[in-house]
């Protein structure tokens, strides 16, 4: 298998390992598109909990738009708790401020009993809509999320991924 | 070079073991490969690679908010240099194997195969100013053995005689004696000036001046 690459010449070698190198190049650039032009930093997210039942399910694909500030109340959203790098789906249920003031929101989860004041830092009563907001859910694709998630729990999967991907990168010549 | 066996029915494999054979054999004549198309593409794809590179180190210590205007310029650059390298592999590179000099001699050389069709093209394009065929083809079986072992006689012995500026440089393969000897042999004197019983009394011209198949004799009747 590797006696392909003995026989390669040094440009041949360079030139695989640049095809392996621009999938992933391209695939993250592909990525940080999207935020730019949803301008949000996480443009696609994945439902992690049962909060949002029965709208949305564990595993599913959330596809955010952040480029309409005024958001209203019934839109869902995914926030960051401050200073915590979990992203929350929820839905907004009051809001406060707007036009020349910035803009703040409650929220809370459909499935939840309470709103989300607890799940919010340390003396944080709201979210602003422009720090802590990634962005509002503008369309979903179901279940399709799982394979991240199963990713992210067994995170040798993703290195196991990624030489599986290199391998057959660098060594097909077709 | 390793002799290492491919399957013979792997159209790919023998594409790819040729192609290989073919740039060693070039270089082992004394053509010095000019990089330049390669280095192009290296260089291109390469940069892009640094760009995307960059962005994700700024976006990995920066977070998004600090970088977005970067990730911007980024994200054009790179689509810019992508579109570059596409269109440089499809449209520039397009198939080629080898470009090299020798001895003022320009040539380069690409190769192409169809889908499930057993037969090695290449274009050729020299600054020789020949008469030589500019695409020429052969079945890869000329050169590989039933076992799917390459061999490296046959197939230079097809490159030296297709190609002009080859068989210069490789006058034992180009076999140019033999094809002269084809193409006109030369007859002993005696033989010429008298026609030999060739049967239904017809008289047959030959001798040192006719060409072509002049080997043959009219059958006997």
């Amino acid at each position: 298998m590797f006696g392909s690459l003995a026989n390669m010449q040094p440009r041949q070698l360079a030139a695989q390992v640049l095809q392996f190198a621009l999938v992933l190049s391209t695939a993250f650039m592909l990525w940080k598109g999207l935020s730019v032009v949803t301008d949000s930093g996480s443009p696609i997210v994945v439902v992690l909990s049962g909060s949002m039942e029965p709208a949305f399910q564990r595993g599913d694909l959330l596809f955010l738009w952040n480029r309409r500030q005024e958001t209203q109340v019934g839109e869902v959203v995914v926030y960051n708790v401050r200073d915590k790098d979990i992203p929350i789906v929820h839905r907004v249920i009051r809001r406060f401020g707007g036009g020349s003031k910035p803009l703040q929101l409650l929220t809370k989860g459909d499935n939840n009993a309470a709103d989300d004041t607890e799940l919010y830092a340390r003396g944080q009563s709201f979210l602003d809509r422009k720090k802590d907001v990634v962005g509002s859910v503008a369309g979903y694709v179901p279940y399709v999320g799982y394979v991240t998630i199963l990713l992210s729990e067994y995170p040798w999967l993703k290195t196991a991924m990624l030489v599986f991907m290199a391998l057959t990168v660098v060594l097909q010549r077709e | 070079m390793a002799e290492s066996k491919i399957s013979p029915y792997n159209l790919a494999d023998l594409k790819n073991t040729t192609d290989d054979a073919l740039g060693n054999y070039m270089r082992s004549l004394g053509f010095q490969q000019d990089n330049k198309t390669t280095d192009i593409k290296l260089a291109v794809g390469y940069v892009g690679c640094i760009i995307a590179a960059a962005t994700f180190a700024a976006d990995y210590k920066l977070g998004w908010e600090a970088t977005k205007t970067w990730t911007a310029v980024a994200v054009f650059a790179y689509m810019v240099l992508n579109g570059f390298y596409s269109y440089w592999v499809y449209f520039v590179e397009k198939g080629l194997v080898f470009e090299g000099t020798k001895s003022g001699k320009h040539v380069s050389i690409a190769s192409k195969t169809n889908k499930h069709e057993p037969t090695y093209y290449l274009t050729i394009t020299t600054n020789a100013p020949s008469t030589d065929p500019r695409k020429i083809q052969a079945p890869f079986p000329t050169w590989f053995t039933a076992d799917g072992f390459f061999v490296a006689k046959p197939f230079q012995q097809w490159l030296a005689s297709s190609v002009g500026v080859i068989g210069d440089a490789d006058a034992k393969n180009a076999m140019r004696d033999q094809r002269d000897e084809l193409a006109s042999p030369k007859m002993p004197a005696a033989e010429a000036s008298v026609p030999e019983d060739i049967g239904n009394g017809t008289v047959e011209s030959t001798g040192v001046e006719s060409k072509g198949k002049s080997g043959k004799r009219s059958k006997r009747k």
